[in-house]
This record gives C-alpha cells, structure tokens and sequence, in this order.
C-alpha cells in the first residue's frame, strides 16, 4: 500500500495524466525520495484514491445485490425444479443472509465514496454527467438498492415501510429520466443517435426494475407506467445500437464487457412484464428468448471480448449482472412452463451466474490494486474543456 | 515483315507463356489470312471448361505472331503513336525481342510495362497433346485449394510435373484466397443487386470469356426454389381452406408443382454442392458478398416451405424433427448474421443494409409458422421473438433510406418485393401460434397489404430492368400475401374478402407463369440464364491506373463514360 501511496503522490499534484483508462501499475519503479513528502500526502492520496470512485463502481453493487435476489427466488417454495430447490435448500438460510449483508454493505460504502467524491470533486461529477458512459451509470445505485429491497428477507412487499422505501429509489430514477430521456431528443451534443451506447441500457433497466419492484407490491398502474416508460425508449435504443452509427463507436475495448447489458434489458423487461401480467405468457417468453438468442449471439464472439480480457479492472463485473438477470427469468420460464428443458436451461444458467460472481468476487480479493482506481478517468474532461463544463 | 532487332530483355513471365488465346486481345489477324489464330477457332466454341481441346489443331503451333502493347509509365505517354509494337515470336523459348517500325529509337530504353498476357501455362514438351498439357489456369485460383488438387491428381496420372507457380499467377492466387473486404464491394459493384461492375473496376477474370458453369452458378438460383414451392402452398390452402371451396380447386396442381418443386430443390442443391466441392473460394467469396449472403437462407427456406406444401396425400403429419434439422442452419446463420450487425465494425447494419436482408428475417417466421403447424409449442415463439425483434430494427433502418446506406436502389427494382415477405408470413406464424386470427396477427397483415398495394400501384416503374435470375426469390412475397389472404378470408369471411383472395392469388400466378417463360426464354433461347457471375471476382484491392488503362483499352467502353466513372471514383 505505501507503494500505491508514493504512486499516487507522484501523479497526484501534478496535471492528471490525459488518459481515460486505467494507468498500467509500475509498483517497483517509484522513487524513494519522495518518502517525506509520501507521508505529508498520504492523507490526501488516500482521500485521492476515494475520490475517484466512479460511477462505474457500482457494476460491483448491481452484481452482488442481483445475486442476491436470485438466491432467494431460487429459494422460494414456488419454485419448480425439483433438483434445484432441495440444493439450495440445503445451503443455510444464514448464507443466504450474509450474502444479502455482503450486498448492502458494499452498495452503502460505494454510496458513501460517491458522496464523498460529490462533495470533493464536483467538478469530476458534473463531468461524468456530461458523459455519454458515466451519466447511465448513475442509475445503477437505485437499481441495487431496488434489488436489494426485493431480496430483503425482513420484510414483506405489502409492509408500509417496503413502500416507502420504493418511493424513494424510484423518484431518483424517474428524474433522472426527464434528464437523459429528454437529452436523446433535444438536446444538440447529445443527440440519441451521437450517444448511443450499450451502457444506454441501463437506464431502460431502471424503469423495469421499478416496474417490476412496483407490480410485486400491488401498485399495478406505478408499475405499467414505468414498464410503458422503459420498453419505449427500450425499443428506440435497441433500434439505434443494431444501426451502429459511426457517432456510437465510442466505446473504448476496456469497456467491451458491456456488451452483455444487451441481454438483460430484455430480460428485465421479461420479469416486469410477468409480474404486472401475473403469468409468464407469450410477451414474456419472447422477450426471454430474445435475450436468450442475444447470449448466444454474444457468446459465440470471444474476438470481441479479447482485448478487455487482458487486464482485470472494474468493467469485467459488468459481465455477472446480466447473467443474473438472465437466470432469473430462466427462473420464472421453468415456474411456468414445466418440463425437462426450462429446467435445465435455470439449472444452467444460475449455475453459470453464481460461478462468475463467485470468480470475480476471487479475482477482486486477489487483485485489488487493479481494480483501485488509480485515476479519475473524468478529471481529463475537466482540464480539456477549462471551466466551461 | 521487316524486323529489326533489338535485345531488350523481356520479362520472364513472357518467356514462358503463350497469350494468343483471347481473340482480339492479344493477337493480331493480319486480314490476309497468313497467319490465323489456330487456337481461336478452339477457344472461341469452348463451351464449359474441361472439355478436352481437339488435339489436331494445337499440334499445328506454328509461328504465331503475338502482339504485346506496352505503355510508357507516365500518363503523358498517352499518345497511341508512341507506344511500341513488340512482336513475340513464338517459335521457341528463346526471346527474341523483334521490332517492326521503330520510329522511336529513343523510346527503346524506357522502361516498358508489357500488358500483362493471360496467363496460360505450358508443360514443358509442347508436343504433348492431352487436354491436360493446355488445362486453363485462369480459374485455379477458384477453385477449392486454388487448383492444387487437380493438379496433385494430373501429377498422380503420371504427366511431367509442372512448373512451380509464376510470380504472376502467384499473386493472382493470394488475390483470390482472401475474400475482399465489405467496403470493397460497395465500392466495385454497383446496382439493386451489387452485381454490375463499375466501369473503372477490373475483373480478375476475364470477361468476355464464358466462364466455367460452376463459377456461373449464383446462390440465386435458389430463388426459383422458393418461388415454386411458395406457389405449391398456394395451391394446397386454395385446395384445403374451407372459405375457398366455392373455386372447387382440385389437389393436383399442388401434387405437380410439389413434385416440381422437389425436383428443382434437389438439382439445385446438387449443382451448388458441386460448385462447394469444386469452387470453394467461388462460394466464400459469394458469402461476403453484402447481398448474396442472404440467399445462404433461402435453400433452408425453400425446404421448409416444401415441408408446409406436402400434399396430404403424401403425408399428413410431420415429424418434429424434421425442424430440428432444418432450423439448425438457420440458427448459426443467423447468430453470424445478426452479430455482425450488433458488434459494428466494417458489416455494421447502417452500411450493408439492404432490402435482401428480409431473406434473414423471414427464415424466422417461416421456422415458427412450420413448428406451430408441426404442434411445437416453444421453438417457434423463440424464433418469432428472434425474427420480430431484428424485423422492427430492419424495417427502421431500411425506411429511413439513411444516407450512409450505399446499397439501396434508388430507382424501383423487383427486390422491394422483399418488403412484403417478412409481415405476411409473420402474421401467419402468429395466427397459427395463439390458434386463431387475432388482432396481433392483424396488424402484420394489414402492413404487407399496404406495402403491396403500394409496390402495385408503381408497376409500371418496374419495367425496362434486366431480367435476372434472383427475380423469382422476388415473387413468393406475393404468394406469401396472397396466402395470408386466404387465411385471413378463413376468420373474416365476406365477398371482399373472398374477392381479394381470388385477385391476389390470380396475380401471383400469372405472374410465376410469366417468369417461368422467361426463364426458359433465357435458358434455351438466348442461353444466357447463367451469365458471368462479375461480382466473385472483383479485386482485393483497387486496381491500379495502369491496369485500369488497359482494362479500358481492351473493353470498347465509352470514353466519356469512363471519365465520368473516374470522377466518380475520385469523389468516393
């Protein structure tokens, strides 16, 4: 760690270095006689380091809190798979528990470094607003803490305080909407079709979630209204990534893992739907298995997750959210329609979800220094365009 | 003829080749006669390649006055005057540099570019006189392992070895073995169907040459199976749906056209693996083709139709797994397909998109339409689901005609057909999928039937285009509507209905029996059914001025036409 100090001290008074990816880490070159000023700083390159939690950290709190909720639904006695329930009921409640834990307790302490980095940088903040990336992922904390309430063993969807507490993750999201929604079509910078890209997604999956969230709780009209919200701009956007604009290339390789969010969007919207509808019927289904078809699709490409697979970073969480969800749906695909194949098909693909939480949650103990973030990839925004953001 | 000599060292490749093969091309009759080509009168009626060139007439090689023109580097060196006549004799290997009129001496030294022969590799003893001493290499590079099999099989059969491969003909082979790039066809070719060569473009075959029939057998040509055995179903719903009975169709005509179309299927499949097994890098390059790619769906498609055609006197139900079979192609086309389109890059949908992408969507509800007949309850909601969602995005792009879009047609072609396909058999799909005709299955039919009416409406925008063979894929849209007619009289059962029924299903009709005319016109009359198969064989790259300065000298092209293409180039 004294070594990431002298590292961030270096790099932390001069002129951020332009670069929007992660820094390649050169631990064993640092010079030692920066050591005074190394634990003069260390304070403030400790804080440095906190504040440049990005929202992207927050893929870590989608994931954990979407594992979560699997665990439970996989758990729920209306669950139909003969095999699968009897395993999962063999795992104590109490780790069902502690995962939840796990969740909430990473999901507030990314809360909190965020509001750190509110307070302390509002510069970076206001630039990730501006960015064609960063701005989808401010939904993403509402998103787990909605999950996360839907996984709550303590209490039920008809408690008064449930209520509330959907109340105040959906107005986030909703206001949100205004904003980005209304950007897409009248806003000149950042025109729908200049600022496509996958992570669009997760703003649709914002809405489905509240919806699904919504409909559990018996409020049917909430709920239609935030699915009839998320599936239009659902359609708009899926129409706009197939198109591929020249504008919309600018993702960066690191960030390819995102490429998966094109298949939970249609699976949430799968698992909104049921629940407003109370059965899976033939919307649902076809939404499964568009999202299903897009697994395979994405599946049967590694070429184009090569480059991002060659260093360990915060984007590969990116790949275990939509592998929930999609195992979620499986889920309810099995409840409804019986036999041999759904059932493999949940089998598989919770499975599938688990494992790579469960390696990316090793990977990340294992190599926290590459997923630290060593700079603030929207600080070099803030020195190109001076004041004027 | 005076000649003077002049050694000036030629370049190897002309050492070792004879280039009189093309008439008009690199051989000049003298008009009196003297010295005719005796391998025009050989060439000229070759019909397919292979056939073995009569040996009497090759033993009679006798001085052959060969013409090479050679342009200066410089384009000012344009003036016809200055450029060289260099004959070649053709006696033996020796060169023998012979100069007629050299009015020039000055321009002896300039470095020549001698037009580059075709190529026809001799074995070493010309004397030999089987087929196989003068094969045609022009067409290895085509074929499966660029020739190398056959030539491992003369060599099996005991010939004298050949000679390793010219740098020329080397290069010719890397061209081909790598397909070109997406770009590189929008850029070549140009029409509804990318299938006429640009005026500045260069062909890596020749031209004006018949070409092997194998080469000269498009993916296309699987169109005819779709538009035969659309029309087979046609007949069977005319035949079987109770809100028709009042026509008092009889069985057979679904009988024949089955029969018909099984046989089609059946010879055209076999010709296309043919070209597969014989002309491998032929069919690779057709599948990058940005159009032809789609019709790799139409022999599944073709194959499922013939399935939902079978007369119940044949069989009545089907097995499942028979759509097992069939919607596997499909399926790894399609992931390919879609995925391109989805991770962008060169085929990203924005550029390639084009009205045959339909081909790619319908394949989906055909599956569907077949399983739900077939009593399957999941499979076709999985592939509806695929084929809706990548319908609407299809149907987005190719209405907002975006300006990056190279490939649309601006002016009406038959292909625009392709639009009414996808709804009408989608609406199908659904209805027999929920089990009756309901508002969701509606709203599909009431689209293809105002795209139909409005494609009718401008028929007459449709004449004067040149007939090819991918117009029958362009015909079981209309079947498919007129189908979906029928279906719908069946819910909805009144005289406005029925009449349309009756009209859409007359109109379909006339209209194979029209282009089955045609086609037998053009097959058997005009015999030219198959022509040049132009868009396999543009090159990788961009053709070089000099080369494009001879590709024009050699075609009679206009030269205003050629200035326009030019600019036109240039712009691009």
């Amino acid at each position: 760690m004294a070594q990431n100090q002298r590292r961030f001290n270096v790099t932390n008074h001069q002129i951020p270095i332009p670069t929007l990816h992660q820094s390649t880490t050169n631990t064993t070159g640092t010079d030692t006689g920066t050591s005074t000023r190394a634990s003069k700083t260390a304070s403030s390159s400790d804080l440095s380091i906190l504040t440049r939690f990005h929202a992207g950290y927050f893929r870590i709190s989608l994931a954990l809190c979407s594992q979560a909720l699997l665990w439970k639904t996989l758990a729920e006695p209306t669950t139909d798979a003969r095999a699968l329930s009897s395993i999962v009921r063999t795992i104590p409640s109490f780790a069902f528990i502690l995962l939840w834990s796990i969740a909430l307790l990473t999901l507030l302490l990314l809360c909190l470094l965020y509001l750190v980095r509110c307070f302390l940088r509002f510069r970076s903040v206001r630039a990730e607003l501006a960015h064609h990336v960063g701005m989808n992922y401010l939904f993403a904390p509402w998103i787990s803490f909605l999950m996360l309430l839907q996984a709550t063993p303590f209490l039920q969807p008809d408690n008064r305080l449930y209520r509330i507490l959907w109340c105040a993750f959906s107005v986030p999201i909703v206001v949100l909407d205004v904003k980005i929604y209304g950007q897409w079509f009248t806003q000149g910078k950042r025109f729908l079709s200049m600022v496509a890209n996958p992570t669009s997604q997760i703003t649709v999956i914002g809405n489905l979630v509240g919806a699904h969230v919504a409909a559990q709780m018996g409020w049917k009209e909430s709920a239609v209204c935030m699915f009839s919200l998320g599936i239009t701009h659902y359609l708009v956007l899926f129409v706009t990534l197939y198109q591929r604009f020249l504008g919309s290339d600018s993702l960066p390789a690191m960030l390819r893992p995102v490429f998966f969010l094109f298949i939970a969007a249609p699976s949430t919207a799968s698992l909104a739907w049921d629940s407003i509808s109370s059965s899976f019927d033939t919307g649902c289904k076809m939404l499964f298995f568009l999202s299903l078809f897009l697994f395979a699709s994405l599946v049967s490409r590694p070429a184009l997750f090569k480059r991002s697979m060659r260093r360990f970073s915060v984007a590969w969480w990116a790949y275990s959210f939509p592998l929930t969800i999609l195992a979620l749906a499986a889920t309810e695909y099995a409840q409804d329609v019986k036999g041999v194949i759904p059932n493999v098909l949940m089998l598989v693909l919770s499975v599938l979800s688990v494992v790579v939480t469960l390696a990316l949650m090793v990977f990340t103990a294992l190599k926290t220094n590459d997923i630290l973030p060593h700079d603030d990839p929207f600080v070099c925004y803030n020195i190109a365009r001076g004041t004027s953001t | 003829m005076e000649q003077t000599e002049l050694q000036v060292e030629i370049p190897s490749v002309l050492k070792q080749t004879s280039c009189q093969n093309i008439k008009g091309f690199d051989c000049v009759d003298y008009g009196n006669g003297n010295n005719p080509n005796p391998l025009e009168n050989a060439i000229s009626d070759k019909e397919s390649y292979g056939e073995s060139i009569a040996g009497s007439k090759i033993t009679k090689l006798e001085l052959q006055e060969v013409v090479i023109i050679s342009l200066p580097a410089s384009p000012s060196g344009l003036h016809i005057g200055q450029t060289k006549l260099v004959l070649h004799s053709e006696k033996c290997e020796n060169t023998d540099q012979n100069d007629t009129k050299n009015p020039y001496p000055q321009l002896a030294k300039q470095k020549k570019f001698h037009s580059q022969p075709i190529l026809v590799r001799e074995n070493g003893d010309r004397k030999v006189v089987h087929s196989e001493a003068i094969r045609d290499h022009r067409f290895d590079p085509f074929k499966t392992w660029s020739g190398r099999l056959e030539r491992q099989i003369s060599n099996l059969r005991g010939k004298a070895t050949q000679e390793p491969d010219i740098e020329a003909g080397a290069s010719e082979r890397d061209e081909i073995e790598e397909a070109p790039g997406v770009d590189r066809y929008f850029d070549a070719l140009e029409g509804p169907e990318l299938d006429t060569l640009r005026a500045t473009e260069v062909s890596v075959l020749p031209e004006d040459e018949k070409w092997p029939f194998l080469l000269r057998f498009p993916v296309n040509a699987f169109g005819i199976c779709l538009g035969v055995s659309s029309q087979a179903i046609l007949w069977k719903t005319l035949n079987t749906s109770p809100a028709m009975s009042f026509l008092h169709i009889s069985p057979m005509p679904n009988l024949i056209l089955w029969w018909a179309a099984l046989a089609l299927i059946l010879f055209v499949s076999f010709v296309y693996l043919l070209k597969i097994v014989f002309y491998f890098e032929a069919v690779k390059r057709e599948y990058h083709h940005p159009v032809r790619v789609n019709f790799f769906f139409a022999p599944w498609i073709a194959c499922m139709f013939m399935a939902l055609a079978v007369p119940p006197s044949i069989a009545v139900n089907l097995r499942p797994f028979i759509w097992y079979i069939l919607m596997t192609p499909i399926f790894i086309l399609e992931l390919k397909i879609y995925g391109q389109w989805m991770s962008g890059g060169q085929r990203r949908l924005s550029k390639v998109a084009n009205p045959s992408n339909h081909l790619s969507i319908v394949g989906n509800f055909v599956g569907a339409l077949l399983g739900a007949n077939m009593g399957l309850k999941e499979g076709p909601i999985f592939f509806f689901a695929v084929g809706l969602a990548h319908y609407i995005v299809l149907f987005v792009t190719l209405y907002q005609r975006l300006p990056t879009n190279a490939a649309l047609p601006k002016e009406l072609h038959p292909v625009f057909f392709l639009f009414v396909a996808a709804p009408s058999v989608a609406c199908m799909a659904w209805a027999k999928i929920q089990g009756d005709f309901d508002y969701a299955a509606r709203i599909p039919y009431f689209i293809a039937l105002f795209l139909y009416m409005s494609l009718a409406v401008r028929v007459n925008f449709f004449t004067g285009i040149r007939f090819s063979l991918a117009w029958w894929a362009y015909t079981f849209p209309m079947t498919g509507a007129s189908i979906a007619t029928i279906k719908y009289t069946m819910a909805v059962t009144n005289v406005v209905t029925r009449s349309l029924s009756v009209c859409l299903s007359a109109i379909s009709t006339f209209t194979v029996s029209t282009l089955l005319v045609y086609t037998i016109v053009h097959a058997f009359v005009l015999r030219d059914l198959f022509p040049n198969d132009i868009s396999i064989a543009i090159t990788r790259k961009k053709p070089k001025f000099s080369k494009m300065l001879s590709h024009f000298r050699s075609s009679s092209a206009d030269s205003k036409d050629f200035d326009s293409s030019i600019s036109k180039n240039s712009e691009i």
